[in-house]
């Protein structure tokens, strides 16, 4: 049973994705920039010392889940949300939902899909994908990574939907159930934008926001003595590129999405100074991809000595000066009438 | 960034790019991964090295299979405790070559299990040749799917079928 009327669009990221996915099959259209940008989901964290990271990492998104969250609260919209204490009680409920037809968004750890390739499998418990049927054994997924509809086995489903450690799924699953008739989008754009500008700049934490990229071009200097071996470094250091690039960010960890998200709400919100900040968030992801490239080459050829690291680390600190010039005209501009 | 310069050759791994179109409008495009594109050789080698290393601890007595894949999968020793369930300083223990063996076989379901590997794979390593070089199929994957060995789950979380194919 599949299904059979739910298109299959791959996203940036998956969580953004998924939300799009699900509300423009229950009628709403609205385009994955949007989902992200009133979500505020643009930022940036960067953890040095987590126990449940082996080494220093960062992020570039909120929270996970937030996004949902923040979706329902702007947007009006309504989620159904489940976890479960018992795997086979999460089991039962997603084939109940899929025999109703109801495409359902699961959260799962990406190490356990057999469908993606060796080299991407990573544990990390945050990743979203929409289950849209069940054939035999074999779910068949739509998940925004892929561009075609994947299928994947019971007891990988269930070990991913129910894997142990930090932000662990519990099986959680999540459908719409209702779109209301009339959506004030200036409102939830203006509030979004505002969010993630303090987000950005206000948060009185030193390694989230602006204060976390500066954080981030310091404590880098520290990386080659947390790392096991030069090949460790380089592996880590080209981290940097997956997690700006490839780990479902559409480009320059976030920083291209979010200008597509402005420059598309300029005129919905008659804010045409949006227009130009959009390019200049650009400019902006363009400098980010041009680090995640430095950083990607000196791993590769393991040029990793400390003028290096020293000159990535500048550049990480370039990105943080630049921000927060941004952060705050954005800021001001959509505080002003 | 520009439209022309965001697109790299690699199908195995596609994602999606927003960038500016020749109309200025900024929007999706769909491109291999860059990074996969120019370097997964790179990371083959690394993993294939990682590997090896882990491999020399393993066989000289100092580390046993549960060290070897928690490095491997790239997991802290806490996320490993709380994935498995069992406590931090047990999993410690577990670590070490000498003290794997007081281990239940329940612990080394659970082990099994947040790999995705068979539970035979803690207590053995398999080497594959080809090309007169003998390598492990972690290296790459770490379900065994080579053409000439398969390990197959049974009905019993003890037990893994493993058949050998002739080569030819």
């Amino acid at each position: 049973m599949v299904i059979g009327n739910f298109q299959h669009k791959m996203a940036a990221h998956c969580e953004s994705g998924t939300i799009t996915s699900l509300l423009n099959h229950a009628g709403l259209e609205i385009t994955e920039p949007l989902i992200f940008g009133i979500s505020s989901g643009i930022f940036f964290g960067y953890f040095h010392k987590m126990k449940s990271f082996p080494f220093p990492t960062f992020i570039v998104r909120n929270k996970p889940g937030q996004m949902r969250k923040n979706i329902e609260k702007l947007l009006g919209v309504k989620f159904m949300n489940y976890t479960f204490k018992n795997p086979d009680s999460g089991i039962r409920k997603l084939d109940e939902l899929l025999e109703q037809k109801i495409p359902t968004s699961a959260q799962v750890d990406y190490f356990y899909l057999d469908y993606v390739p060796s080299w991407e499998r990573v544990h990390i418990n945050v990743h979203f994908l929409i289950v849209i049927g069940k054939e035999g054994a074999r779910y068949i997924i739509s998940d925004s990574y892929f561009p075609k509809l994947v299928e994947l086995d019971a007891i990988s489903l269930k070990n991913a939907r129910f894997a142990g450690g930090s932000m662990s799924p519990k099986g959680f699953l999540f459908h719409t159930t209702t779109i209301p008739v009339e959506i004030d989008f200036k409102t939830a754009i203006t509030k979004g934008i505002n969010k993630a500008c303090f987000n950005m700049l206000n948060l009185p934490v030193p390694f989230l926001g602006v204060k976390g990229i500066r954080f981030f071009a310091k404590k880098i200097i520290d990386w080659p003595k947390l790392a096991r071996d030069t090949e460790h470094l380089s592996h880590e250091i080209m981290k940097i590129n997956i997690l700006l690039e490839d780990q479902g960010t559409g480009g320059a960890g976030f920083r291209f999405i979010y200008a597509t998200f402005l420059q598309q709400v300029a005129e919905k919100i008659n804010k045409p100074e949006l227009t130009d900040l959009s390019r200049q968030l650009m400019e902006i992801g363009d400098g980010w991809r041009e680090l995640s490239l430095f950083a990607a080459r000196i791993g590769k050829n393991r040029d990793l000595g400390p003028e290096k690291i020293k000159q990535l680390s500048d550049m990480i600190m370039d990105r943080a000066y630049v921000e927060e010039k941004f952060f705050k005209t954005l800021n001001s501009v959509i505080k002003r009438n | 960034m520009k439209e022309k310069e965001g697109y790299a050759d690699f199908p195995e791994q596609q994602i999606i790019l927003y960038v500016e179109k020749e109309d200025g409008k900024y929007g999706p495009i769909q491109t291999g991964s860059y990074l996969s594109a120019n370097y997964i050789d790179d990371y083959f080698d690394k993993r294939r090295n990682l590997e090896s290393a882990l491999r020399e601890q393993v066989i000289s007595g100092k580390k046993s299979m549960i060290f070897y894949y928690m490095i491997l999968e790239d997991l802290s020793l806490s996320e490993l405790s709380s994935r498995v369930k069992i406590n931090k300083s047990r999993v410690k223990k577990h670590l070490d070559a000498n003290q794997f063996g007081k281990a239940t076989a329940e612990e080394l379901r659970r082990y099994a299990n947040v790999f995705n590997i068979p539970v035979a794979n803690l207590l053995q390593v398999i080497l594959i040749r080809e090309n007169d070089l003998y390598k492990t199929a972690t290296e790459i994957d770490n379900k065994i799917k080579d053409n000439s060995l398969i390990q197959q789950v049974t009905n019993n979380p003890f037990v893994t079928e493993t058949k050998i194919k002739e080569c030819k």
